[in-house]
C-alpha cells in the first residue's frame, strides 16, 4: 500500500493550519496590501517544486506554494475581520513597496 | 533534470480543494435544512479518496487523492463551523432556509448581511457603520469574486 498521499494530505492540512496563523498575524502587522507579493511567492514555490526530484520535497513545497496563493486571497477579508473587531486591529502597518498602486487593484478573494 | 509533477499536482489539489470546498460548504450550508447528511457525504468521499490514495501506483496520483481526501474530511467539519459563524453573525444567514430562520430568531448577532463583502477602510468600524459600508458597496454595484 502507498501511504504517501495520505501522509502528504495530513502535512498539507498542517500547512494550511499554519496558513490561518500567518494570515492573521501578517495582516495585523503588515496589512493586506502585501497580497501580490504573497501570491508571487506562492507561484514561485509551485514552479520550484517542479524541479525537486524528491517526491516528498516536491509535494510539500507545492502544497506550501498553494497555501501562499490561498493566503493571498484571504488577506483582504482578514483586514475587514480586524476592522469589525473579530480580531485585534493594529493601525500601524508596514506597507509593501508600491502600496499606492496596489491599493487601486482589486484584491482577490475566494 | 526531469520535471517532477508531484509538487504541481499537490498545489492544484490543495488550492482547488480548498477553493471548491469553501464555496460548496457556504452554498450548501445556506440552503440545506439539515447539514448532517452533507457532512456524512463529505466524510464518505474523503475516506473513499484516501482509500484510492493507498492503491495509487504513482506519487502524483497518490498526492492528489490524499490531499483532496483531507480537504473533503475538513469540509465535513467546516459545515459545523459555518453554522457557528452564521449564529455569531460572521457569515450571512439565509432567511429562506428554515434552519437559518430559526437561528435569526434565536441569535441576536445573526444577520442576513455578509459583513465581509466590502473593501477594507483602514480603521475599526462600529456595527452600524459595518452595515452601512456593506450596503454602500452593494449600491455601487460591487460584486464579490
Amino acid at each position: 500500500m502507498n501511504f504517501f498521499g495520505i501522509s502528504l494530505g495530513i502535512v498539507t492540512l498542517l500547512i494550511i493550519g499554519l496558513g490561518f496563523a500567518w494570515v492573521i498575524r501578517g495582516e495585523r502587522y503588515f496589512g493586506y496590501l502585501w497580497w501580490p507579493y504573497v501570491l508571487g511567492l506562492g507561484l514561485v514555490l509551485i514552479v520550484a517544486s517542479l524541479f525537486l526530484s524528491n517526491d516528498w520535497a516536491s509535494g510539500v513545497v507545492g502544497a506550501l506554494g498553494a497555501s501562499f496563493v490561498w493566503g493571498a486571497t484571504e488577506l483582504k477579508e482578514q483586514a475587514v475581520r480586524a476592522e469589525l473587531g473579530w480580531f485585534p486591529f493594529r493601525k500601524q502597518k508596514i506597507h509593501p513597496p508600491g502600496a499606492a498602486v496596489i491599493r487601486k487593484w482589486r484584491a482577490p478573494h475566494l | 533534470m526531469g520535471i517532477n509533477w508531484t509538487g504541481l499536482v499537490s498545489a492544484c489539489s490543495a488550492f482547488f480543494g480548498i477553493w471548491l470546498g469553501h464555496v460548496a460548504v457556504r452554498f450548501f450550508e445556506a440552503r440545506l435544512t439539515d447539514i448532517r447528511p452533507a457532512m456524512a457525504v463529505c466524510i464518505a468521499l474523503g475516506l473513499g479518496l484516501w482509500a484510492g490514495a493507498l492503491f495509487a501506483p504513482v506519487a502524483p496520483l497518490s498526492a492528489a487523492l490524499g490531499i483532496l481526501g483531507v480537504t473533503f474530511l475538513w469540509d465535513a467539519f467546516e459545515f459545523y463551523r459555518q453554522e457557528r459563524r452564521v449564529r455569531i453573525g460572521h457569515a450571512p444567514a439565509n432567511p429562506r432556509n428554515p434552519r437559518h430562520a430559526r437561528i435569526l430568531a434565536e441569535c441576536p448577532a445573526a444577520t442576513p448581511l455578509d459583513l465581509l463583502d466590502r473593501d477594507p477602510v483602514g480603521r475599526p468600524v462600529t456595527s452600524e457603520e459595518a452595515v452601512r459600508l456593506v450596503s454602500d458597496d452593494r449600491t455601487k454595484g460591487r460584486v464579490s469574486l
